[in-house]
């Protein structure tokens, strides 16, 4: 059974993903700092994904 | 293991039937019969003539791009022959050879590898060669001998556990996410900014697969029954960061 956080998760994934080219489009356009934002959301994305993620199993 | 059992316990060797040997059988074991260094050959060859042939034999290209390549070519081609001499330990040198001769080529012929001439599918095919072929060095060889005559292949082995289902999605996703993401970026003008793309390509992608898979794995760990909000509150930090740059996009929005 799938519960919310997992579904958070996978959706912070798909976010993460989409950040992650709009930084690499930023960035082939030599936008640099535009680059830099949308690669960080990119991370925060992932990290927050993961833990979300890893919350509900026992380490 | 019956039948193993019967020769053991008789003395008996018994005629094994014969499994019919099909031709993928046969062409795994005249690849596995070969070393490891010979199976990265072929998707050596293939990267050699996707990324390092174009870019000896394209104009203005001098006499020594044209010799490093062949130089690269004549290195793959040993690792091969060397490997059957002298064993894993050519293995090294057939491959620093490799890509060192590639990679002299590339220096003295700058505009072979210039983004502007290369298109995204030319890209990809060097990308997918010098994947594969780091993937067969770094791989332990694929080694038909080690198979016990003992075992017969007609009776099939009985699973120890069943594999769990469902992560498949996940990592076909993050694969396909990871293989989009090197779509992008394929028109810089300028070399280096061109690299830096795909190298960032290739980290975003990793990151991607590596949260897919630690998110599919972890759904078969021992589940701990926490309501949804304990389980959102372990991800606060990353959450309340990410509110962070969400509100200082939409304050770099207004401003214009």
């Amino acid at each position: 059974m799938i519960q919310l956080p997992d579904a958070l998760a996978i959706s912070l994934v798909v976010g993460a993903a989409a950040a992650f080219v709009l930084g690499e489009m930023a960035l082939a356009d030599a936008e640099d700092l535009r680059a830099i934002y949308w690669l960080a959301v990119g991370a925060v994305c992932v990290t927050a994904a993961v833990q979300m993620g890893r919350s509900g199993a026992r380490t | 293991m019956k039948s193993f059992q019967q020769s053991t316990s008789s003395g008996v060797e018994p005629a094994l039937p014969a499994a019919p040997a099909s031709l993928a059988r046969r062409l795994y074991e005249r690849v596995s019969s070969v070393g490891s260094a010979a199976q990265a050959s072929v998707p050596g060859a293939y990267a050699w003539a996707a990324t390092v042939a174009p870019a000896a034999w394209s104009r203005g290209s001098g006499a020594l791009a044209k010799a490093a390549a062949l130089l690269a070519l004549v290195a793959l081609a040993a690792g091969w022959a060397g490997e059957r001499r002298w064993g894993g330990r050519f293995r090294p040198a057939s491959l620093w050879g490799f890509v060192l001769a590639s990679a002299l080529t590339w220096s003295v012929a700058p505009m072979g590898l210039a983004p502007l001439r290369i298109d995204a599918a030319h890209g990809l095919a060097g990308m997918l060669g010098w994947a594969l072929f780091a993937l067969a060095l770094a791989a332990p060889s694929l080694d038909g001998r080690s198979q016990s005559e003992l075992v017969v292949d007609a009776e099939p082995l009985v699973p120890r556990r069943r594999l769990a289902r469902g992560d498949a999605p996940y990592l076909v996703g993050a694969a396909a996410i990871a293989a989009s993401m090197q779509l992008v970026g394929w028109r810089v003008a300028v070399a280096e900014r061109a690299l830096l793309v795909r190298f960032v390509a290739l980290a975003a992608g990793l990151a991607v697969i590596d949260a897919a898979s630690t998110i599919a794995l972890a759904r078969h760990a021992r589940r701990v029954t926490r309501a949804p909000r304990i389980r959102l509150r372990a991800a606060m930090a990353a959450v309340v960061l990410l509110g962070i740059l969400a509100l200082t996009g939409l304050l770099f929005v207004l401003r214009g």
